[in-house]
């Protein structure tokens, strides 16, 4: 009798088995009611975006609640909305009121969204202290960005992008300094492109990507079996895209590194989990560069929303894993409002003209018709406007 | 006992047996690459990667081969005796161009307007000051399908995604109705349809920006384009492309040319973001400190220092 009983139970495993490995073409739903490719993998295809703002770290004064109530969420709105925001101008006539440029109308924000945090651990919401090595490195990293501001109007005014450095008439001799870790931030100083954050020399765009209170960050998904695609459309044209290996093989050499890193997917049950290794170490996430490790679950929840979190590792930065959990929305197929371009890159008149400014300024200098651009902000912006109460 | 084990044994024989029969089906398709069925909803399936092996990219015409990608006059008064110019002579053999029977059907002409043809000579004479694809823009269809970078098809039921190394270029075909672009784009708006086994792609919503190869041949914002996808064995794609555009050519034209599948086992496509390659290209002449030494304004001259090696063979001869 046991016998048979597992015999009958094999034939049924052989028929199940058979059943999926021929992909009849039923589309049935996962148990969450989610839909499925006709081949039987769940469906994360579409366009997709977080259609709420909720603050990376979670305000102290939530703890370790996660969510919050719908009081508080129409109370935040209502609060932001009142926000002056970048509408508040600096003093005008200083070269931050010029920097202040995107108003309130352009920098609409998205409503308060359900949790306090992406942070969903550690527990209080907040990233995970880094370690002594990871500051050292900020530290030096910041010590030589504020040289460059000393001997300028924003250290003069104590504005907070002095903020640790102190005000000096004479500028630094570290300007002169040769660059010795790959820069990605803007600085004050332009000698060269190498100078230019990333996102200036239109190579910004990276993951995690978490998007911004005001919205542009967008995904298209498509699948194919075995196989699956992402493209993002993010910070004005500085999009990019990742080509998923679904087929168990193991990560790059580690000589081979990427802007996007490499990127393994797998299917657990319904979630696909993607390991993401090899990254650059011209990229930087938050102190993060080449030994940033990502592992992200994508989970189709239901008909419109598809739930994601990844959890982030670095050792040399920080001293614990931590994890961001984000829920998206689907967006409307046939509107189709995603942009793979015009990139940023094809118009990017701004940086050679910052570069062609700087030389001219010294030319300026040098020919005693200007002053010296030593003394001169070209780098900071939006400071002294009032910040999203979600606060930090 | 024994019975017990005999049942289970034989349960999972057929458990292997057709597992294993099911797989060696739908992994039949390709030695190299992530195995996967060759028809997907029905329909031809293209997913993997891909790449062009022709010249197509030097030029879409037939032509012979040149000493360099750059040429100056030799000796010879001679168009076919020009020599290697700055910035390839240095490379030497590896900086010419190669041969070719061209890819375009029929006559193997282009046909251009005159007044088109007048700036198709101009684009190739000023290659470099002019060519796109040296500045890392978006290349544009159907360039982006036939340089020598690999690029990904992800097939889906009513989605085709175009993931291309080159420029990390990327463009969705659209089997279903969406709206169109809100401006004119560099890589076209695609809408797919099938005619039996075979995809067709209208492209259109083009602008003026991009060229079809490095000889100069371009068009204007009204480029049309029809893409036929076929596949002739699992692993070759036969690609033609039928290009109108009455602002640059008196008639349609065809290029047609097979598209072959990447067969290395662990081949996966890999980032070409050129953008910070071409800096130098773009920028480098409002540098404090130039690396490029030579600069008349916008214009870059560049110096080509070559140092023979001590102890190279061919030049010891030489000096003895």
């Amino acid at each position: 009798m046991r016998t048979r009983l597992l015999a009958v139970g094999a034939i049924l495993v052989v028929i199940a088995v058979v059943a999926i490995l021929v992909r009849s073409g039923t589309s049935a739903a996962t148990p969450g009611g989610a839909p499925r490719t006709p081949w039987g993998e769940p469906d994360l295809q579409g366009i997709w975006t977080n259609e709420f703002d909720t603050p990376l770290q979670r305000a102290a004064r939530y703890g370790t609640r996660e969510f919050f109530t719908e009081d508080e969420r129409a109370e935040l709105d209502k609060a932001r909305l009142a926000l002056l925001g970048r509408d508040r101008r600096v003093e005008r006539g200083t070269e931050l009121d010029v920097a202040g440029a995107y108003n309130s109308v352009f920098m609409s924000m998205k409503r308060t969204g359900r949790r306090t945090s992406l942070i969903v651990d550690p527990p209080d919401g907040r990233v995970p202290p880094t370690t002594p090595e990871a500051q050292k490195t900020a530290a030096a990293d910041r010590d030589f960005r504020l040289a460059l501001l000393q001997s300028t109007e924003t250290c003069k005014s104590n504005s907070t992008a002095c903020a640790g450095g102190k005000y000096d008439p004479r500028p630094s001799p570290r300007r002169a300094e040769a660059l010795t870790r790959y820069n990605t931030a803007r600085m004050n100083r332009h000698y060269g492109p190498e100078d230019g954050s990333l996102s200036d020399r239109c190579l910004a765009g990276g993951i995690p990507e978490f998007g911004t209170a005001y919205g542009g960050s967008f995904r298209r998904i498509v699948q194919t079996e075995r196989g699956i695609s992402i493209f993002y459309d993010v910070g004005q044209g500085q999009g990019f895209q990742r080509n998923i290996v679904m087929n168990g093989s193991p990560h790059l050499p580690s000589q081979v590194r990427q802007w996007h890193g490499d990127s393994r997917g797998r299917w657990e049950g319904d979630t696909l989990v993607v390991d993401v290794t090899n990254f650059s170490a011209k990229t930087d996430f938050m102190g993060s560069r080449e030994n940033l490790h990502l592992v992200e679950r994508w989970t189709r929840t239901g008909p419109e929303t598809l739930e994601y979190a990844v959890t982030i590792e670095d050792p040399t930065v920080w001293i614990r894993p931590w994890t961001v959990k984000e829920e998206f929305t689907k967006q409307s197929d046939k509107e189709n409002r995603i942009y793979y371009e015009p990139r940023c890159h094809e118009g990017n008149y701004a940086f050679p003209s910052l570069l062609l400014s700087a030389r001219l300024a010294e030319q300026a200098f040098a020919e005693g018709r200007g002053p010296d651009p030593a003394l001169s902000d070209n780098a900071t912006d939006f400071v002294g406007v009032e910040e999203n109460p979600f606060g930090r | 006992m024994s019975i017990r084990l005999n049942g289970s044994m034989i349960s999972v024989a057929i458990v292997a047996a057709v597992v294993g029969a099911v797989v060696s089906v739908s992994m039949s398709q390709t030695a190299g690459q992530t195995p996967r069925p060759a028809r997907i909803d029905g329909r031809p399936n293209f997913s993997g990667i891909w790449q062009a092996n022709n010249e197509a990219h030097w030029d879409l015409q037939a032509h012979a081969a040149r000493a360099g990608a750059v040429t100056q006059p030799g000796v010879y008064p001679f168009e076919y005796a020009r020599v290697a110019a700055a910035p390839v002579v240095a490379l030497g053999a590896a900086g010419g161009v190669p041969a070719s029977l061209g890819v375009v059907q029929g006559d193997g002409e282009i046909p251009y307007t005159p007044e088109a043809l007048a700036i198709k000579k101009a684009n190739a004479e000023q290659w470099i000051d002019r060519d796109p694809e040296l500045k890392c823009y978006l290349p544009g269809v159907p360039r982006a399908m036939y340089m020598p970078y690999p690029f990904e098809i992800t097939q889906s039921t009513n989605k085709i995604h175009l993931a291309y190394a080159f420029a990390t270029t990327a463009r969705t075909i659209h089997l279903d109705d969406v709206d169109r672009p809100p401006a004119d784009t560099w890589m076209g708006h695609s809408v797919g349809r099938w005619e039996d086994d075979t995809l067709v792609v209208d492209v259109s919503a083009f602008n003026d920006k991009t060229w079809f190869d490095r000889a100069g041949n371009f068009h204007s914002e009204a480029l049309h384009l029809t893409e036929r996808f076929t596949l002739m064995t699992p692993d070759v794609i036969q690609y033609e492309v039928t290009i109108e555009d009455p602002k640059v050519f008196t008639r349609p034209w065809r290029i047609a040319m097979p598209l072959y599948r990447r067969m290395e086992p662990n081949i996966q496509l890999l980032e070409y973001r050129c953008t910070e390659f071409a800096e130098e290209f773009l920028y480098g002449h409002v540098r404090k400190e130039q690396l490029v030494k030579r600069w008349e304004g916008e214009t870059m001259i560049v110096d080509i220092t070559r140092k023979v090696p001590p102890g190279d063979r061919f030049y010891e001869s030489f000096r003895k």
